[in-house]
């Protein structure tokens, strides 16, 4: 599946790239770092234009984007709203939702060119949260734009070495996920076990 | 009391884990990257010709010569599997052709090696 979609960038350029972008961002599976820094590699082989390359790659995420953002408002916020009283946890839901739209942006920004597998998610989370759609489109094209940008100049740099810049770069990502979650489980020992007994 | 020990006990795994996981995926991602230049790019099926020729510096002209194929058109992007459909070969077949003309390439006979 992976195979057929890099060889249908490669065929058919910034077109499929867009296409194959927009349906990732909804939160299916596919390589895209891979198929950006393979843009970039075709940029430096003259077969793609740069600023066709980042217009596609930008606007078919943030396509993307926007799908996952409308189902979590308006597919998905009853669903949610439903669960929530069920669960009679509807306090810490609206806390949660309190919390995704206070620290929502760099959020969002964050998930688009550094911790792409949680954007999907982020997406819908930004939706059912009710955070502004105008902040949300500002954040996500400044991240996708800016996430494009990059990898398809490292891939352009790295041009005869694309599997292992993407290796490299999936590593990191990896790196950071467990980072981020090495560092809420540590606060989160650390607060419990500091905070006094109740007998 | 116990309910709440095994929650410290979960969370404390799941620190233990992530923090594991950091160091192993930097430490992966290090050593990849200190080899980044030096590292040899394996051909896959996706790949086109010209780009298999741009990442091992040697001529397109060379590898479609080499697996018999003339090119449709001066930048032909045909995959490796979409040109061993064509030739009626298998893949695996197609991509050996390709690196013993990369390995020919890069040892020329009677020369020294690149």
């Amino acid at each position: 599946m992976n195979d057929r979609l890099l060889a249908l960038v490669s065929l058919y350029g910034a077109p499929a790239l867009f296409g194959i972008v927009a349906i990732a961002a909804v939160g299916v599976p596919l390589p895209i770092t891979l198929l950006l820094i393979l843009a970039g590699s075709m940029i430096s082989q003259n077969a793609m234009n740069f600023w066709w390359a980042i217009a596609a790659a930008g606007a078919g995420s943030i396509l993307g984007d926007q799908a996952g953002y409308a189902i979590g408002r308006w597919g998905g916020a009853g669903a949610v709203e439903k669960l929530s009283r069920r669960l009679g946890a509807r306090e810490s839901v609206r806390a949660m939702e309190a919390k995704a739209q206070a620290w929502g942006g760099p959020g969002i920004f964050i998930t688009r060119c550094l911790l792409t597998p949680l954007g999907p998610w982020i997406n819908l989370a930004s939706g059912t949260a009710g955070y502004p759609w105008h902040r949300f489109l500002f954040w996500d094209a400044l991240g996708e734009l800016t996430g494009a940008a990059v990898y398809i100049s490292l891939g352009r740099y790295f041009s005869d070495r694309v599997m292992a810049l993407s290796a490299v770069l999936g590593d990191m990502s990896w790196a950071v996920v467990a980072l981020i979650a090495a560092l809420i489980f540590g606060y989160w020992l650390l607060s419990h076990l500091r905070r006094p007994r109740a007998r | 009391m116990r309910e709440n020990w095994r929650r410290t006990l979960i969370v404390g795994l799941a620190f233990v884990l992530a923090t594991a996981g950091t160091f192993v995926f930097a430490y992966r991602a290090g050593r990849q990257a200190q080899y980044l230049r030096a590292a040899d790019e394996p051909i896959r099926a996706w790949m086109s010709v010209p780009f298999i020729a741009h990442a091992h510096h040697v001529p397109a002209a060379v590898l479609f010569q080499a697996i018999g194929v003339a090119p449709r058109q001066p930048r032909d992007r045909r995959s490796v599997r979409h040109l061993a459909h064509d030739l009626n070969r298998p893949v695996p077949e197609v991509i050996a052709q390709l690196q013993r003309a990369l390995d020919a390439a890069a040892h020329p006979s009677g020369g020294q090696p690149r």
